[in-house]
């Protein structure tokens, strides 16, 4: 039934409150975002009204220009030819890189003023390299060029994703380093959390159990479902992260069937005594590319390279500083984890200085105006251990429904480390920690003085509560689950539990995950919510 | 005259620039690129996907175990 | 077949770790050293002094407390191995010597360590004030960076550790010793083991595992004598005159200490002629050959590296070959078929059994049945109809091939 016109309402209205809201938008306890999500899908009835300047600036400088610069970085990458056919070959890019604009809003919801000014910037790094890597696929792809072995194939070299890109820097310029699973895997499952299923559906339906790392099964079941361009003659892999990592590469050896290098990473990195024999190692991998393609080793480059690295590396030191002193730091949660995880793992590109660039202004800003860009901040949040991917945005919502601030994540904080580049040796014996502390080794999977930095890294970042994830399939972490429970309880530390299965969205759901949180947040913290039309909304289809 | 005509053209041009930007603010405003995306593109893909076909890697997959042989580096 | 005259005796050593003979050696005063993976050389705690014990925790059916600390996900042998520790059922090891081989025993293992650190509180489930818990780091190939790689560790973490601990003699001498002693386990245990290659094997799986078990969760110098007179018997043992078996079976995959699970296979039909898995002969009992001049240290760390068939292994032509070997096995111990296992949550296995089970059958035309077990089989029935169907399904290959 239509609503009946009510010009008593009308009459009460308080005219001067709705122009202000029109004008800056309605102050956080008012928002109700959760009203503004069509039920089961997690799109839009409408885009949030943030007040005319914030959503003009989203409008413009995020909405817009990264459409705009998604098409521009195809035609520079590549041209529409390529990707109208990797899209119509490829699953993982076609089901995941179009609607990559609504990853951008899950994100960065409900940010206001400077927050959003900065978080947007490690968006527009991540699809940019993004781009760059799946374009660089379809060009060399011998599936997409009638099977031939063109120039971009012979220069490319592939690698496990774990595989830092900085092992290659040697090269640059000369070669182009293409991370197996990183795209068609890693980077879609934040995207559209759909895609993956696929593949691990894929490696079960041919007899792996469910129960291994679904990382790896993802990554396993890509190759199942024949869906990875032939984009390289060879490949170079690791034991990163886990047992399973490395039980996966038989199956990827045999499928993929090109001459591999494993670059194994000892377990015990403490152990001096293990530096030697990783040091031994890289220049096995670099011997087996120099073989392979016949180019040179050049050290020159390498050193150019990683000081353009440790450049990046320095930002994030200044960056942590004011996260962890200061309540100015304009990047939310989800941007500083997923940024910091991409770069650097992913290795030094020039997208990401002028990202940083971008930021670095804004960030300059906030200090020196004394900016609070997070204002409605209730507890500092250290996360901890592996996130789930298919829900990494989950700092948003819990900012904008609960008031936690995720400051500073596990992922961001493995590689703390610039590399020196006044020797060969110690930039050797450098670059074998930094391949040591990859993605979830240092702590997930290291050893228990690591895994237990927790408290350190709280201290620092000024933390009151910690968000501990719990990768349901991550034996690693599973295998401390009893140790932890212990020391908060004796600590007294808040700490909430949050169970998921990596990139599994169907073993944990979203909902699930938010109601776990709520109930922590009403039960044992006894608050009420920010925003209530956030506690409970139907997104069971979303991307 | 020629004033007036250089007026028109970017009457013209500021008229247009206009339309596309507010109809580009709708599309923004009330989601319909995600819409578009959502209920026609993806479905369809997805349709194109499964229907695809692939090789059966099980069967077709040739497994020589002697193929690589050990590098000398890597002895 | 004539029961073998120590088998009762050798299945009461396998009902806990801390036997009767693990008893009796640390009354004579010897050292208790534990361990759980073949990457950790026994033959380096079997120096003079000390005896190894390759962990165990038989009939360990519901492991709750492990389950809290380890969680349920992980695979249950670790989780039985941590339970039995807190019961205190390995109060009498002096030492345990890790490796970080698998995560789950690895973590298992950290539980143990004294680790003195201000971020998490030290468990002390070993009630032995002088207990300590090394770990070493094993590479995942078997080049000549790895070979150097282990040695280090070993000599660090193994023996430093033992002689700085407890002034155990680590001399190349005392090396060669344990190398002899070691030797002559394997020589005995190769020699009862080949009845398994007869036509019609003198011996069962079962029968065997549990002298393979022994010879591991017991001091070498006490069970030698049972091991010598038991290869003294095998020699005059004679077959049933009626085979007792349908078809002769190849065991691969994870960890399997439990002897019942073979005699599972075996009330099946299936006669288990090779055990090439964890606590299995196939890697375990291989004697160490020293080379005239050759270091012992770097003859027990190669040997330890090239004998190994562990998924873990990377260098691409060891994952390929691996497989050819597992045939090779099949084809040495005229088997007719292979059942690859693996235990719930062992990751390596998980992967391996897949592929093992594609490639075996495609390629080499060996019939496969692929299984997930748990640590302790409790729930036989499902795991007896895939082996009975197994065993039918040669059979009817047998006779389609024959006709």
């Amino acid at each position: 039934m239509a609503k009946k016109f009510d010009i008593k309402a009308l009459k009460k209205t308080d005219w001067k409150k709705v122009a202000k809201d029109f004008w800056y938008g309605k102050p956080h306890g008012e928002r109700r975002i959760g009203d503004l999500y069509i039920e089961k899908t997690g799109l839009y009835k409408h885009r949030e009204w943030r007040g005319v300047k914030d959503t003009m600036y989203y409008f413009y400088a995020v909405w817009l220009y990264n459409y705009a610069m998604m098409v521009a970085d195809i035609m520079k990458f590549g041209g529409i030819v390529p990707f109208a056919k990797g899209v119509w070959r490829y699953r993982w890019v076609g089901q995941t890189y179009l609607p990559v604009i609504h990853w951008y809003d899950r994100g960065l919801q409900g940010l206001r003023g400077e927050a959003l000014r900065a978080s947007p910037w490690h968006y527009r790094g991540m699809t940019s390299t993004t781009i760059k890597q799946f374009m660089r696929f379809f060009t060399s792809d011998t599936r997409l060029n009638g099977g031939k072995q063109n120039e971009h194939y012979k220069t490319n070299i592939a690698h496990k994703e774990t595989v830092w890109g900085g092992i290659f820097y040697p090269w640059a310029g000369e070669l182009t380093n293409l991370p197996l699973e990183m795209i068609p895997y890693f980077v879609t499952c934040h995207v559209n959390s759909h895609t993956v299923q696929n593949y691990i559906d894929a490696v079960q339906s041919i007899g792996l159990p469910g129960d291994p790392c679904p990382m790896c099964q993802a990554e396993a079941g890509l190759f199942v479902l024949d869906d990875v361009p032939d984009y390289a003659p060879a490949f170079i892999t690791c034991n990163e992260a886990c047992d399973a990592s490395v039980a996966s590469t038989v199956l990827q050896d045999w499928l993929f069937d090109k001459p591999l290098y494993a670059l194994p990473m000892p377990m015990q990195f403490d152990d001096p005594l293990v530096h030697k024999h990783v040091m031994k190692e890289i220049e096995g991998a670099w011997k087996f590319i120099e073989e392979q393609y016949g180019i040179p080793f050049s050290y020159e480059k390498l050193v150019e390279k990683l000081k353009k690295q440790n450049e990046l590396m320095e930002f994030e030191w200044e960056k942590w500083e004011v996260a962890a002193k200061t309540s100015y730091y304009p990047i939310n949660g989800v941007a500083q984890a997923l940024y910091r995880i991409y770069y650097s793992q992913y290795g030094d590109w020039e997208v990401w200085h002028e990202c940083d660039a971008k930021v670095r202004k804004v960030l300059e800003k906030c200090v020196s105006k004394k900016i609070n860009t997070f204002p409605n901040t209730r507890h500092r949040v250290i996360a901890w251990s592996c996130a789930p991917l298919y829900f990494s945005d989950w700092p948003t919502w819990a900012y904008n429904c609960w008031g936690l601030n995720v400051v500073i994540n596990m992922d961001s904080l493995m590689f703390d480390m610039k590399i020196r580049t006044d020797s060969y040796e110690n930039t050797l014996a450098d670059m074998a920690t930094y391949h040591m502390w990859a993605p979830m080794r240092r702590m997930a999977v290291g050893g228990m003085q690591h895994i237990f930095e927790l408290w350190e890294y709280m201290e620092k970042f000024n933390c009151d509560m910690v968000a501990m994830y719990d990768q349901l399939q991550c034996k690693g972490m599973q295998g401390v689950h009893g140790l932890f429970e212990d020391e908060f309880r004796k600590r007294n530390v808040n700490a909430f539990w949050m169970p998921h299965a990596l990139p599994d969205s169907r073993t944990v759901t979203r909902a699930e995950l938010r109601r776990m949180i709520n109930d922590y947040m009403t039960t044992v913290m006894h608050e009420e919510p920010l925003d209530p039309s956030l506690l409970d909304f139907d997104d069971s289809m979303i991307w | 005259m020629k004033k007036c005509k250089c007026g028109k053209i970017l009457g013209k041009l500021l008229g247009i620039t206009l339309l596309a930007n507010v109809v580009l603010f709708i599309v923004f405003f009330f989601d319909l690129d995600g819409k578009l995306l959502y209920y026609v593109v993806e479905p369809f893909l997805k349709k194109h996907y499964d229907n695809m076909e692939r090789k059966d890697v099980l069967k077709e997959s040739g497994y020589d175990v002697f193929k690589y042989e050990k590098a000398p580096y890597d002895m | 077949m004539k029961d073998l005259k120590h088998l009762i005796f050798f299945e009461d050593l396998l009902q806990e770790a801390n036997n009767k003979l693990v008893r009796q050696a640390k009354d004579d005063g010897k050292l208790a050293l534990g361990y759980t993976c073949y990457f950790m050389p026994e033959v380096l705690l079997d120096l003079p002094g000390c005896f190894s014990v390759r962990l165990r925790a038989p009939r360990c059916t519901s492991p709750d407390i492990a389950t809290y600390y380890l969680s349920a996900r992980v695979c249950h042998y670790a989780r039985s191995l941590m339970e039995r520790a807190l019961e205190g059922g390995y109060n009498f090891l002096d030492a345990q010597l890790a490796t970080e081989t698998c995560t789950a025993t690895c973590r298992f293992q950290e539980h143990l360590q004294q680790k003195g650190l201000d971020s998490v509180e030290d468990m002390r489930i070993i009630d032995n004030d002088k207990f300590f818990c090394s770990f070493i780091d094993v590479p995942f190939k078997n080049n000549e960076n790895g070979y150097e790689h282990y040695k280090t560790q070993l000599r660090a973490h193994v023996l430093d550790e033992l002689s700085a601990h407890f002034g155990v003699d680590t001399s190349d001498a005392a090396l060669l010793k344990a190398v002899e002693q070691h030797n002559e386990v394997c020589r005995l245990i190769n020699e009862i083991g080949d009845y398994r290659k007869l036509d019609n094997p003198t011996i069962t799986g079962y029968e065997f595992s549990v002298i393979v078990l022994v010879s591991m969760c017991c001091p070498k110098e006490l069970i030698l004598p049972y091991l010598r007179e038991t290869a003294e018997e095998m020699k005059t043992r004679k077959p049933d005159a009626k085979k007792s078996y349908r078809c002769k079976v190849v065991v691969a995959g994870s960890e399997n200490d439990d002897p019942d699970f073979i005699k599972l296979i075996e009330s099946c039909g299936a006669l288990v002629v090779c055990d090439r898995y964890c606590y299995g002969a196939v890697e375990a009992r291989q004697p160490i050959v020293i080379e005239e001049g050759q270091d012992v240290l770097d003859a027990i760390a190669r040997h330890y590296l090239k004998t190994s068939n562990c998924p873990r292994f990377m260098p691409q032509d060891e994952m390929r070959t691996r497989k050819q070997r597992l045939a090779e096995l099949c084809r040495d111990y005229k088997a007719d078929g292979i059942i690859v296992t693996s235990n719930k949550f062992c990751e390596y296995w998980s992967y391996e059994r897949v592929i093992d089970t594609v490639i075996m059958r495609r390629d080499y035309g060996i019939p496969v049945c692929s299984i997930e077990k748990e640590y302790i089989n409790s729930a036989s029935g499902q795991l007896r109809t895939r082996f009975q169907a197994f065993v039918e399904s040669i059979e009817i290959k047998q006779i389609q091939e024959g006709s």
